[in-house]
């Protein structure tokens, strides 16, 4: 059997995402083992436009940008969001909390913000555009959860991307909770799987995998008034990762 | 078997003798709470703690582990770790906990990894010298124990007695500096008994947890389940912490070659959105409730049935303490089903 072909491609992000794979060094080896990577800008410069996997980085601003990801979509049998910015947006949603784009680009790029190249519209999640098949959250993704993905579709098999908060694993880790520490900690309605990172080193979970499929928002308000805070204080650690979005649910 | 009365500084040479020779583990400070870690030194054992972290059950069916190794399609082979070890500080609530989990591992399918790694333990329990905020040991019998340890310390002031209660824990009493415990001593150990089985108890049941499974006998369409699950996040904390959950997860993942993989074991936990994977989207809260109410019976019913009545909550009170929206408190919900429907 010919080995499938994955090709990688990113969109508006901070390429931070590729990094992780790249730096996987000895499992990328690996990887090139089992399959041919046809199409990756960060660490070759073939083109190609045949392939099993695409995996997307980043997430979509520009409306040329939809059309070159309805391509990349028609070529690929399986589309893989890679990370935060792809699978819900990330930290360029932020940007969907104003109005004025003209102002939200003065104030980022300054005198530079007429220049053409830095066109923008609202900011989209790969999965706005385009069917995705699989996601990988994270900003940045956790590698070895990346190559279990892989591996698991090498092999025809749905991977298990968990559905329960971070507080699981924090939990597992041993770890008092930060709330008892006056950290605002959004571990109970984040996403899980990146080994509760954060809370583990001391420093609360700003949701960067993103929510659970059903977050309890109503307790998460519940929680805030019982340790005599106000929403904001809740809204405020939630706008970062959680910006304009839904619940992301891919099956 | 031997009943000592150990001079505090002999009983720490004894630990440091331990360290020496053994592989322990002890309950140490973790920040301003306590938890078990592997004892480097003597010093750092604090056997006056209140409840530690994560309750002990770790050391033997850890959060994570490899069960097997396999080839796709072809022949396994079965990993176990196998190094002896002593556990060093364990509660008596704690100590209940362990032989709860002893006698279901062996039930049914016998569980080779979690019983190897039990046979491997040897375990010095501790009596109560500190009550933690949420403890309810008194309520639920398990402020002292009587069996499971293969020593008993207790803490008599300048002293501990301690009481061998296997051959194993009688040759590593033999160790320690120590005449035999007199009457005096004993009776310090009685009075601290007889305060223990009544102070442990910052949240009290209103019944004998013998009558419980009645109590919920009548209570599966009570209000509770759905007014307290409003507020879970279904986090599972009140799982993971708590010594008698046991539910785990297995999964399997391949190595790169695509022909050879690991099996694994996690922990799980009923309250956690995927555990049961048949809920369609539309009754995410009636399975909420579903979920919440799933763990109480579980506490109270299910688990019973398989012990011979034994109520499956200890009273450590560490679900009472992680859960952030202060709903998971076994007592709190267990009264509550008793006022309005009461133990008859
Ligand atoms: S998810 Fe984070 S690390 Fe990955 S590309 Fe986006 S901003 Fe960078
Ligand atoms: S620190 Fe955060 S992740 Fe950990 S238990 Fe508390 S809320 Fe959950
Ligand atoms: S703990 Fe939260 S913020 Fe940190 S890596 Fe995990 S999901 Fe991201
Ligand atoms: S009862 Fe509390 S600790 Fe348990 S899952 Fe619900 S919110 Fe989490
Ligand atoms: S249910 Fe709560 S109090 Fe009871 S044993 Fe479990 S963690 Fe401890």
């Amino acid at each position: 059997m010919a080995k499938p072909k994955i090709a990688i491609f990113d969109f508006a992000c901070c390429e931070g995402c590729q990094l992780q794979i790249v730096n996987l060094e000895e499992e990328i080896l690996s990887l090139l083992g089992v399959a041919d990577v046809v199409e990756w800008r960060e660490a070759m410069s073939e083109k190609s436009d045949e392939y099993d996997i695409a995996i997307i980085e980043g997430s979509i601003t520009r409306m040329e940008d939809e059309e070159r990801l309805k391509r990349i979509r028609g070529c690929a049998k399986v589309l893989i969001a890679l990370g935060a910015c792809a699978m819900t947006g990330g930290v360029n949603k932020l940007k969907n909390n104003f109005e004025d784009f003209e102002e939200v680009k003065k104030c980022v790029y300054g005198k530079a913000a007429g220049k053409p190249h830095l066109r923008t519209a609202v900011t989209k999640a790969v999965g706005e555009v385009v069917q995705v098949d699989y996601a990988v959250p994270g900003c940045p993704i956790d590698g070895k959860e990346f190559t279990y993905i892989v591996r698991s579709l090498l092999m025809g098999k749905k991977p298990e991307i968990p559905d329960y908060p971070v507080c699981v694993e924090c939990k597992a880790n041993g770890n008092p909770c930060l709330w008892q520490y006056d950290q605002v900690c959004l571990g109970p309605i984040i996403r899980a799987g990146c080994g509760a990172r954060c809370p583990s080193n001391g420093f609360r979970c700003f949701g960067c995998r993103g929510y659970v499929d059903n977050p309890n928002v109503d307790a998460a308000k519940d929680v805030i008034n019982r340790f005599g805070l106000n929403l904001d204080d809740l809204k405020t650690k939630m706008v970062l990762f959680g910006s304009k979005q839904e619940p992301t649910i891919y099956e | 078997m031997s009943v000592k009365e150990i001079a505090k500084n002999d009983f720490t040479r004894f630990v440091g003798t331990l360290i020496r020779t053994e592989k322990v583990f002890g309950v140490q400070a973790k920040g301003d709470r306590f938890d078990f870690a592997p004892l480097e030194s003597a010093q750092d054992l604090r056997l006056d703690y209140d409840v530690t972290l994560q309750p002990p059950k770790k050391y033997f069916l850890p959060p994570a582990e490899v069960l097997l190794t396999y080839q796709v399609g072809g022949p396994y082979q079965s990993q176990l770790d196998g190094q002896e070890f002593i556990l060093l500080g364990v509660h008596p609530y704690d100590m209940v906990a362990i032989n709860q989990m002893d006698e279901l591992f062996q039930q049914d399918n016998y569980d080779t990894h979690y019983m190897t790694r039990r046979h491997n333990a040897t375990i010095i329990a501790c009596d109560v010298a500190k009550p933690s905020d949420h403890v309810f040991a008194s309520s639920m019998g398990t402020a002292v124990v009587k069996k499971g340890y293969d020593i008993l310390l207790t803490d008599i002031g300048d002293s501990f007695v301690a009481e061998a209660a296997t051959p194993k824990g009688e040759q590593l009493l033999a160790k320690a500096k120590g005449a035999a415990a007199d009457a005096q001593a004993l009776k310090k150990r009685e009075d601290i008994w007889a305060r223990n089985k009544k102070s442990l108890n910052k949240h009290e049941l209103k019944c004998d947890p013998a009558y419980l499974p009645k109590v919920l006998a009548k209570a599966y369409k009570h209000p509770v389940w759905e007014e307290k699950a409003k507020t879970c996040f279904s986090c599972g904390s009140c799982n993971q912490v708590c010594p008698t959950c046991y539910c785990f997860n297995v999964q399997d993942d391949v190595n790169w070659d695509l022909k050879t993989g690991q099996r694994l074991r996690e922990w799980d936990g009923c309250l956690l959105d995927g555990f049961t994977k048949v809920a369609p989207a539309h009754e995410f809260r009636k399975a909420r409730a579903d979920r919440f109410r799933h763990r109480l019976y579980r506490k109270a019913t299910y688990v019973p049935q398989k012990l011979g009545g034994q109520i499956a909550c200890v009273g450590c009170g560490r679900c009472v303490g992680a859960c952030l929206p202060d709903i998971a408190n076994p007592v709190n919900i267990y009264n509550r089903l008793i006022d309005d429907l009461g133990i008859g």
